[in-house]
């Protein structure tokens, strides 16, 4: 179920009136929540929920002898299967079709004649969150870091709360499985900021996303041809506020909604694009993942305890496979190898080169940021390394000679939208929205709400599924 | 931070807003809908999984649709007939999925329009891509989507603002389409297509049916018709050979299990009519069909009764020519034995 549709709207409401009225206990008001999540997820393939099922019930058992097992060697095992089974999961429904092919492509390389047919696995959606979350639960079990859950419907409803489900953000056992354990009611201030999350989530998403960058990026990256450098810019930049858009405005719908119920998820979204470089980026953009990558494979991998050069390797290690983990193919590989390589050039800036941040060279330093981030989103956007060679070589001034493929109107919209985008980041970048809206006066806030609704209304939007659900 | 004032302000703007922009619309002549949409196509091709033998589909192009009224049809046969034919494309690729993917035998009424039956069988190609959208969103559909499109339809048969049209006609009022109005100067080298207004109303049934204004309106039934030069000018040459070959092997299979297909020339006039015969004379494209096919098939040029029809945009009957002429081919189909699950009193 989306979001941006009006099954979900229904579905919303039909979760708050039982969750509110004065008919279940908490227990059931939690087997309401569980079961509402799992007819979320059933919705778009029923059989797909089983899988949802033999992770929640892996790992509870998982974590449940890890609570109380202390030989070393058991509980390594059992850490074992809960991997095994997560990353079995991962690695059949999501790069099985991909190992395959690149086996092929190896075999077909040292001269064995092999021919493979895709296995043409459907991906289930969400998968690499869901996983995810329920693997940091065991890990953090492992370590010793997180009480087990405390009742099998709290950990099944840690794993498969709707409003983060598929998409995340990816919340940690600790932030969330404690705040099942006792009734929980939105204060009415809460309810409604929940109800303006998911508006301004929704407006992010449908008019956003959907309606004003979608066409423009699709337009660029479908063009199969060499393009004007303006052309290619401009598709760059459409890609780069849709997927912002789509991904944050995800988010924001996703910690309103929970807030509606009265839980708090994370921020996962922190005005990215005015970042200061690639560290600040990464503590600014999909929060929750990075986060994660940080304490299960990079600070794993060594972190920087082991001096430098394993500090790099670590790093790029971990930026090559939070890349794969967005897709099964070499140009999300490149993307992540790129986001390596800009943060061990960061961090030998930092030894070699270091300067002092001001307000004056910081927005010059955010456009730089903002500017490699965009060449790191045509390997993201496109499907095949030669178009993302051709829309660079375009937007690198190599190729000057590229065919006009967009309207003056599409450029103007999309340079315009950006540029909004862009200062609203830097003006935003130490604020929060809660913090901006608390200083502004009630009417101008019910104002640019209904502006946002009236929007929505406008946009319909053909219920485009988000971007980040393919992952 | 006063919220619940926020909120209050933010409902009441928003429930004026909405009814100012719905009423406008309405003051501008504008009425509530049904979209065309694919969800729309697939509740109607998921009725062909229950169909029977007595049951009839129709495949096709617009004319198809436009041209076969669906309660006129069903007085003629006592049979409401399963609309599943789709503007712009070729009859193929639903022709082949009703093949491969169901057990159907009753009757097919297939439209051929020579520019879209024997445009080609390249997937990527618009006459094929259209319709295979939609079967594709049939095969793969959720129940999330079912249940949104079942929550969409009252909506959109009471509120005009529900206007996003899977066409993306030129008068759509949806945001997306507001802005496509925008137009500065022209940058590309690409043709321009002219405006392409919608000129159908479509019902929950799916039948089609031609707007009174285009019936009437000479000066916007030539909007139409500039969007008909328009493609006649950048279609690429037809493929017959390809087309044929691929039809041939579907029908063989839909024969071999005792199904029964009739193929129909819906009218063209004018200009169109002009350049469909210069562009696909008869005897070389639908002649040879029929021969090769061997099947009982209806060409309005040979029927006094339905040659001198006129389309007002020169591709499409009006909604009053279109119950005239289902009534009057089926007649004539009737006559001709040709609907062999047709039973009589």
């Amino acid at each position: 179920m989306l979001f941006n549709s009006l099954s979900f709207v229904v579905f919303l409401v039909v979760v708050l009136s039982l969750y509110y009225a004065p008919i279940l206990n908490w227990t059931s008001k939690k087997r309401m929540l569980l079961f509402s999540s799992y007819v979320f997820y059933g919705l778009w393939n029923p059989p797909l929920v089983i899988l949802l099922w033999i992770s929640t019930v892996v790992d509870w058992i998982t974590g449940e002898k890890l609570a109380i097992e202390e030989n070393e060697h058991k509980r390594k095992l059992w850490l074992l299967l809960s991997m095994f089974v997560n990353m079995g999961f991962l690695f059949f429904f999501k790069y099985g079709d991909f190992l395959l092919e690149n086996f092929t492509l190896f075999m077909n390389a040292v001269g064995v004649d092999f021919q493979s047919k895709p296995m043409g696995i459907i991906l289930p959606m969400g998968i690499s969150f869901y996983t995810f979350q329920t693997m940091s639960y065991t890990i953090d079990m492992y370590l010793k870091r997180t009480e087990r859950a405390k009742t099998f419907l709290d950990f099944a409803l840690y794993v498969t709360f709707f409003p983060q489900l598929v998409a995340g953000p990816i919340v940690r056992a600790g932030d969330l499985i404690g705040q099942f354990y006792e009734e929980k009611r939105a204060t009415i201030n809460q309810f409604i900021w929940g109800l303006f999350l998911f508006t301004m989530g929704l407006f992010q998403k449908v008019v956003l996303a959907d309606s004003l960058l979608a066409k423009t990026a699709d337009d660029v990256f479908g063009a199969g041809k060499s393009l004007f450098p303006l052309d290619a810019w401009t598709g760059t930049l459409a890609f780069s506020g849709q997927i912002f858009f789509d991904f944050a405005g995800y988010s924001t719908c996703a910690i309103g909604i929970a807030l509606m119920l009265g839980m708090v998820l994370p921020d996962n979204f922190r005005y990215p694009y005015a970042s200061l470089g690639f560290s600040d980026l990464w503590k600014r953009w999909h929060i929750s993942l990075s986060s994660w990558l940080k304490d299960y494979l990079y600070i794993p991998l060594g972190g920087n305890r082991k001096g430098i050069a394993r500090m790099y390797v670590a790093l790029m290690l971990t930026m090559l496979l939070g890349g794969l983990w967005h897709g099964a193919a070499w140009t999300f590989v490149v993307w992540g190898g790129l986001h390596g390589s800009y943060l061990i050039l960061e961090r030998l800036q930092r030894q070699y080169l270091p300067f002092k941040i001001t307000p004056q060279n910081g927005i010059f330093l955010a456009f730089l940021t903002f500017t490699c981030v965009n060449i790191t989103w045509v390997f993201f956007r496109a499907r095949e390394f030669s178009t993302a060679w051709n829309m660079l070589k375009s937007m690198l001034f190599i190729d000057l000679d590229g065919e006009k493929i967009l309207q003056f109107f599409d450029i103007i919209k999309v340079l315009t939208l950006i540029t909004i985008m862009f200062i609203c980041h830097w003006i935003m970048r130490n604020k929060s929205m809660k913090e901006v809206s608390e200083k502004t006066s009630p009417w101008v806030l019910g104002t640019v709400w209904a502006v946002l609704f009236f929007f929505i209304t406008i946009a319909q939007g053909s219920g485009e599924q988000f971007i980040y659900f393919q992952f | 931070m006063n919220l619940k004032q926020s909120f209050i302000i933010a409902v009441i703007i928003s429930v004026i807003s909405i009814t100012s922009w719905e009423l406008f619309w309405r003051s501008q002549g504008k009425y509530p809908t049904l979209n065309d949409d694919k969800s729309l196509w697939a509740m109607h091709r998921a009725d062909v999984e229950t169909a029977s033998k007595d049951d009839y589909i129709i495949l096709g192009s617009s004319r198809a649709y436009f041209d076969i009224q669906v309660k006129a049809f069903e007085k003629a046969t006592g049979k409401k007939p399963i609309q599943l034919s789709s503007t712009g494309s070729s009859p193929l690729p639903s022709f082949h999925d009703i093949v491969e993917n169901t057990n159907f035998n009753g009757t097919i009424i297939m439209g051929v329009t020579p520019g879209l039956f024997f445009s080609t069988t390249f997937p990527e190609a618009s006459p094929w891509k259209r319709i295979q959208m939609k079967v594709d969103y049939f095969q793969k559909r959720t129940y999330a989507q079912r249940i949104n499109y079942a929550l969409s339809i009252p909506l959109q048969q009471n509120l005009v603002f529900m206007s996003a049209d899977e066409e993306e006609w030129a008068d759509d009022i949806d945001l997306k389409a507001l802005l496509k109005q925008i137009q500065i100067v022209k940058r590309t080298q690409v043709p321009t297509m002219p405006p392409f207004y919608n000129f159908g109303d479509v019902d929950i049934d799916r039948n089609m049916s031609m707007t009174h204004r285009t019936a009437i309106d000479t000066a916007f039934a030539n909007t139409v018709i500039k969007v008909w030069r328009f493609y006649g000018g950048i279609t690429p040459p037809p493929d017959k050979k390809t087309t044929i070959t691929f039809f041939m092997k579907d029908l063989d299979k839909f024969k071999a299990r005792g199904g029964n297909l009739i193929l129909v020339r819906f009218p063209s006039s004018g200009g169109v009519r002009a350049g469909e015969n210069k562009a696909f004379p008869r005897a070389e494209f639908w002649d040879d069909l029929v021969k090769q096919t061997n099947l009982k098939s209806y060409h309005f040029e040979d029927y006094e009764s339905l040659k001198n029809l006129k389309c007002p945009e020169e591709s499409h009957l009006s909604a009053a020519d279109a119950q005239y002429f289902t009534s009057e081919i089926l007649t004539i189909m009737k006559a001709d034995g040709a609907l062999t699950n047709y039973k009589t009193n």
